[in-house]
């Protein structure tokens, strides 16, 4: 913790010099107190499932849920994976994830570089056109997309998991544009002058200049589609295509009160996201800035 | 893909543009529809015919069974004389204000804390930013355990101080608040961000000034901190309302719009109506209502903010 609380306090001791040390010393105790229960708040509901599915469900229930697990157990989780389809959930989100994740990258940046970087015809129309869509809830289209779905059949298929999202969204689209407009055009017209085509000024230019704005969309397209709940819910009824987010809602309901398994499926679909947290973390913040910027 | 795309002339400055040939402007154009295709598919197909499916859908009465009738208006009457859209609009509308006020100003008072170097700051910082990806449902099942009414968290903690906790998720008065709470948990870190860059984007030069012309803390901050913000400030409003409006996935596992319909927002009663119910008619009237909601607040959100003078900063 020492060596943690250095660094705040020698810039308290550079910008207070006026106040005598003792004083300085009880104000940078105070922030850093202050500064561990504001973390304590996020981290806490984390450990406390994270304790509780590793306790058999006598435990959970006589225990108090800070108390470590008296005999840390795997019980649980082969439970939710052998008796329950918790495996088909996990490997589902995970596909849905990622073809969502690539198909909305790709066909975003194709939309965007054709947007930022080519005259043609029609373009601030379309461009425009998408922009009104940015305005558009999802909860507006839920019940025509069900309708529609339904009726070429596509309900409750694996299609409709991913169809509504794989082709990008005018949001990534529009994020993409705006970054992809701040490369200079000099370097693009270069390429183009070596006789780049259109596609290999976007693979070897463009791309490899937008790295920030290409994680940034991977990382909304990620969260989004392993935390999307209302379209699934709605546009699947068969088990064997629930994802996680629809397993842990129709589990929760049918074994209420069973907390040790209940807290166990639900642990399924948070970790992996607080693991892509870890990894990425420095991006995360960085993508909330980007999104945030260019609105 | 390949043949449009192998084809293009190599010498096209910008400027020129205007004056390049015929075919080589038609071979442009046929890349850049190649290149948006997909996504112009999916906007269309996906976005632009179910905005209007949507008010064609709300003037019929349907039931994906049976052939549809059109009926009108009959639908936005009914939704509010029988399926209580009355009740889900204001029920939408505490939650919104239970939520967004107290999420936006703990965001921009945490921001104001960690608004300073040094790496344990910023651990804390990024600490925050944690919950912003947790699933909702997921996290709800755990708010449900840790608000349960016998063994979970809080009234253990309550009882340990001599007083006994609600039973709160099944309390009408008690659900909305811990729905609203577990929102704010999740999203505060991350409106944090925001007004952190924002809070970054300020010349120390301005509070410098401020300084010497005598201003304290307090005024510094309503003067110059709290002015600069305001584009932070309407961009954090603006999503956060949005999103309020169309909450769904906390209620549906914490309450499930209950108890009774105290918890039933805009969101739940589309879904029972649409999906439990199968009233496709009165399901898309709401939805349109709705629609119409955020756009009237979103509206009113750009005409407070954009209303007094931004300073203009180089």
């Amino acid at each position: 913790m020492t060596t943690l609380t250095k660094a705040p306090a020698a810039r308290l001791a550079r910008t207070t010099t006026a106040t005598p040390p003792v004083t300085r010393g009880v104000r940078t105790f105070l922030y850093v107190i202050v500064l561990l229960a504001i973390a304590a708040i996020f981290i806490t509901p984390y450990l406390f499932s994270v304790m509780a599915a590793f306790k058999p469900l006598s435990e959970i229930q006589a225990d108090r849920a800070w108390d470590l697990p008296s005999h840390p157990t795997f019980d649980n989780f082969v439970t939710i994976f052998t008796q329950y389809k918790f495996g088909t959930f996990l490997l589902n989100t995970a596909g849905v994830t990622i073809i969502i994740t690539i198909g909305q990258v790709v066909f975003s940046l194709l939309g965007a570089y054709a947007f930022a970087r080519i005259q043609f015809p029609g373009r601030e129309a379309i461009f425009w056109g998408y922009l009104s869509m940015l305005m558009v809830p999802n909860v507006v289209t839920m019940i025509p997309l069900y309708v529609m779905m339904s009726k070429v059949g596509l309900t409750d298929t694996y299609w409709a998991l991913f169809l509504p999202y794989v082709f990008g969204t005018p949001y990534t689209i529009f994020l993409m544009r705006q970054y992809i407009q701040s490369i200079p055009s000099e370097v693009i017209e270069a390429a183009r002058l070596d006789g780049c085509s259109e596609l290999g000024v976007l693979r070897r230019v463009v791309v490899p200049m937008s790295r920030p704005i290409i994680m940034t969309a991977t990382i909304i397209a990620v969260i989004f589609s392993w935390n999307n709940f209302l379209w699934p819910l709605i546009s699947t009824s068969s088990n064997d295509l629930q994802v996680l987010s629809v397993g842990v809602a129709n589990f929760n309901s049918n074994f209420t009160s069973q907390w040790n398994l209940v807290l166990a499926g639900s642990l399924v679909a948070l970790i992996p996201m607080v693991i892509l947290f870890v990894l990425f973390q420095k991006h995360i913040v960085n993508s909330v800035n980007l999104s945030g910027a260019n609105r | 893909m390949t043949q449009i795309a192998a084809g293009r002339p190599a010498i096209q400055p910008a400027a020129e543009e205007p004056r390049s040939t015929h075919s080589s402007v038609r071979r442009r154009s046929l890349t850049a529809y190649g290149l948006l295709a997909p996504s112009l598919f999916g906007v269309i197909v996906f976005l632009g015919i179910p905005v209007i499916l949507v008010v064609v859908f709300s003037f019929l009465k349907w039931n994906l069974l049976t052939a549809p009738t059109f009926v009108g208006l009959t639908n936005y009457l009914d939704v509010f004389q029988h399926e209580g859209a009355g009740h889900a609009l204001l029920v939408t509308f505490y939650y919104f204000l239970l939520n967004i006020p107290v999420q936006t100003a703990l965001a921009l008072g945490m921001a104001l804390l960690m608004n300073r170097r040094g790496r344990f700051t910023a651990l804390i910082r990024v600490l925050c930013v944690l919950p912003y990806l947790a699933t909702p449902v997921a996290m709800g099942v755990v708010w449900q355990w840790i608000f349960a009414p016998q063994t979970g968290v809080v009234n253990t903690l309550l009882h340990f101080v001599g007083v006994s906790g609600p039973d709160w998720l099944n309390s009408p008065g008690w659900s909305m608040p811990v729905v609203a709470f577990a929102n704010i948990w999740q999203f505060v870190g991350y409106n944090m961000l925001f007004f952190l860059a924002g809070l970054q984007a300020i010349p120390p030069m301005l509070y410098e000034a401020s300084a010497i012309d005598g201003a304290s803390t307090v005024q510094r901050f309503f003067r110059v901190t709290l002015p600069l913000l305001r584009p932070t400030m309407l961009f954090v409003l603006v999503t956060g309302a949005i999103g309020s409006f169309q909450v769904f996935d906390s209620v549906y596992v914490m309450t499930n719009g209950g108890p009774g319909t105290s918890t039933t927002v805009m969101n739940m009663l589309i879904y029972q109506n649409g999906f439990i119910g199968f009233r496709i008619g009165a399901a898309s009237a709401l939805s349109v209502i709705l629609f119409a909601v955020i756009l009237v607040v979103t509206l009113i959100q750009f005409r407070y903010f954009n209303r007094r003078t931004v300073y203009e900063l180089v």
